[in-house]
């Protein structure tokens, strides 16, 4: 930007609160984290590690912490599963009721959480599958799925259709079309869709609150829930946890997958972070 | 890029495709209420190139997609060495298809391309190496195989994309439109490579077109289809000379189309009626219709210093135009307009627009056909 006209300007100086609304409150978490004090406070009296240390050796906080790496695992899975091969199974093709179809796969993204988890709280018990991160972790999966549905059809519409008839045509299976001429093009799609599915998985809470017992806790859940009695620094070191994780996806998406051309019509990167 | 090395390289094949013909019999292909492709018969003898030939829209590309099993017809069946085909999925007919762009995998180079078939094929690694080399060489790209389709132009794509069609020695090669992305001087130097290899393997082609000129050129045998039907079939210098509508006369290029009455057709001969430009004598292949009229191409109508009873009129030259190999006359004649071509260094001495004179044509190269338009 050698050539600022006074316009420009003006817009840059207007966007740097912006900026800083949105990143500081996000990124004051780490600080706190990091506080040499026996309670959340700011600013810092003095930088310590002991909140971290004290975090990874209480049992509860761990256990939580997997308990949300568990559910973000089976979301990621299922999710990256279902959303591909729906966004595969739908590329191409015109049927009646299409827009009904890819409607109800995007649903869970519209739909209310708080409606859904109302929804999956009463379909487990009725199952008597409550009381294992699974429930949870397939709860997930359904509002992952969109996510990746949607970033991988983006790079789906790069891809040209005739590479299938060529695949079709020198012999290939379905099995080797999916693996040499839809896999390449996806890959990207899939990467990011996945990070999704991650980012929203680890950051949900009223779907897991509804869903927890004392056995299944989330690290948001196990957050809301000691927020309520205790203001131990730990909390503001599962947020930073939170953060960093989400920081990092965001940088692996920018250098690994948005520099591929495929995904530029991606979603916008709605990496949410921790409340 | 020159044409020698592939002759050179195409001897060195060692098996030959004697087999590879493809029939249609009286294939139908509809979608809802639309006819696409109506009634046909088609027959690729083994080692033949043949042309389906027709504007977009004709049902050409939709039949070809059908011989490689992409479209289901609706009834009729399709036959490749003499077997029914129509119950197997397009990995199981074995043919080399070459798509309009290409379809080369962009992520694969152009040896992993052109090995794709033979991996299929459970070919041991290294025979398949070998042998994509060697269809490589034969193209001319024995050099280029470690590139991405990316990194070559687009007639070292559409090699790459013949190398893989061939490499498995499919039964036929099936080629649509393949040189519509490729600027003029290139398609026609790779009309001459892919005409020259295909006589060297001895391999059927079929070929869809809508360029005449690619189609006169490569052919031993146009199908002109127009609506989903086939309008004409022949080889190329009798669907040119011999258009049997005037529909097919146009879409092969410039022609002459003068209404005629007809007045006596006897062994392939008409004696028909010109108006303006008397009495002729012009061939006739026995179609039938309401409405006649003569096709003379332009370069078959020749300036005639003298009048003389039979294949000759008299005409007014309106323009000349020199287009540099061939200079292009605008004439009128009993009402007509007429054109007539000739090479511009037989073209020098010839009077001024506003001259009067004598128009003639060989009976062999008029054909009467039947005016539909």
């Amino acid at each position: 930007m050698q050539t600022t006209n006074p316009r420009q300007r003006l817009l840059t100086l207007l966007s740097i609160p912006v900026f800083l609304f949105l990143v500081v409150p996000t990124a004051i978490v780490v600080p706190v984290a990091l506080n040499d004090s026996r309670y959340i406070t700011f600013p810092p009296e003095g930088i310590s590690f002991a909140a971290v240390a004290g975090f990874f050796a209480d049992k509860a906080w761990t256990s939580a912490l997997t308990a949300s790496l568990q559910s973000a695992a089976i979301a990621v899975v299922i999710g990256v599963l279902l959303g591909a091969m729906a966004a595969i199974g739908l590329h191409g093709r015109k049927f009646p009721g299409q827009q009904a179809v890819v409607g109800l796969i995007l649903a869970p993204m519209i739909v209310p959480t708080v409606v859904l988890a109302l929804a999956f709280y009463q379909f487990f018990i009725s199952l008597g599958v409550l009381g294992s991160i699974l429930p949870i972790g397939l709860a997930h999966a359904v509002i992952a799925t969109p996510y990746v549905y949607l970033t991988t059809r983006a790079s789906l519409a790069g891809l040209n259709p005739a590479l299938v008839r060529s695949a079709l045509s020198l012999g290939a299976g379905w099995l080797s079309v999916f693996r040499y001429v839809y896999l390449p093009v996806i890959l990207p799609g899939l990467v990011s869709g996945a990070l999704f599915a991650f980012s929203v998985s680890i950051d949900e809470t009223v779907m897991s609150l509804f869903m927890q017992t004392p056995s299944a806790t989330t690290l948001p859940v196990k957050m809301l829930t000691d927020i309520q009695f205790t203001l131990t620094p730990k909390i503001a070191v599962s947020s930073a946890l939170l953060v960093t994780v989400a920081t990092l996806g965001l940088l692996f998406q920018v250098m690994f997958v948005l520099k591929r051309r495929s995904t530029a019509r991606m979603l916008p990167l709605a990496v949410s972070a921790p409340n | 890029m020159t044409t020698s090395v592939i002759s050179a390289a195409a001897n060195s094949r060692t098996t030959a495709s004697a087999q590879g013909s493809i029939e249609l019999r009286q294939v139908r292909k509809t979608y809802g209420d639309v006819v696409a492709v109506d009634e046909l018969d088609l027959v690729v003898e083994p080692g033949e190139f043949v042309t389906l030939l027709g504007p977009s829209g004709s049902g050409k590309t939709t039949t070809m997609m059908m011989v490689a099993g992409f479209e289901e017809h609706t009834s009729g069946s399709v036959l490749i060495d003499g077997k029914p085909v129509d119950a197997l999925p397009p990995r199981d007919r074995n043919l080399g298809v070459v798509f309009q762009n290409y379809a080369l995998f962009p992520h694969m180079t152009a040896r992993e391309n052109v090995e794709f078939a033979l991996r299929m094929r459970k070919v041991p690694k290294a025979e398949r190496r070998q042998r994509a080399e060697t269809a490589l060489d034969r193209v001319g790209l024995g050099t280029m195989g470690g590139r991405k389709p990316r990194q070559l132009s687009g007639g070292q794509q559409q090699r790459v994309a013949l190398a893989r069609a061939l490499v498995f020695n499919p039964a036929a090669l099936l080629l649509d439109e393949p040189m519509a992305a490729l600027d003029k001087r290139l398609r026609e130097h790779m009309q001459e490579e892919i005409k020259t290899l295909q006589k060297s393997l001895g391999i059927s082609v079929l070929f869809v077109t809508h360029d005449q000129d690619e189609a006169m050129a490569m052919s031993d045998r146009i199908v002109v289809m127009k609506d989903g039907r086939i309008v004409q079939s022949g080889p190329p210098e009798e669907v040119y000379n011999h258009p049997l509508t005037d529909w097919v006369a146009s879409f092969l290029g410039d022609t002459n189309l003068i209404p005629c009455t007809v007045l006596e057709r006897k062994d392939g001969e008409a004696l028909v009626d010109l108006g303006g430009l008397g009495i002729g004598r012009v061939r006739d292949r026995g179609v039938t219709g309401e409405k006649y009229a003569v096709s003379i191409r332009p370069e078959h109508l020749k300036f005639s210093s003298e009048a003389s009873p039979d294949n000759c009129g008299p005409a007014t030259l309106v323009s000349s135009t020199n287009l540099g190999a061939t200079v292009r006359h605008r004439l009128t004649a009993g009402g007509h307009e007429l054109q007539v071509r000739e090479l511009s260094s037989d073209a020098s001495g010839r009077p001024a627009s506003g001259a009067e004179l004598f128009v003639a044509w060989e009976p062999d190269k008029a054909q009467l056909l039947v005016l539909e338009q």
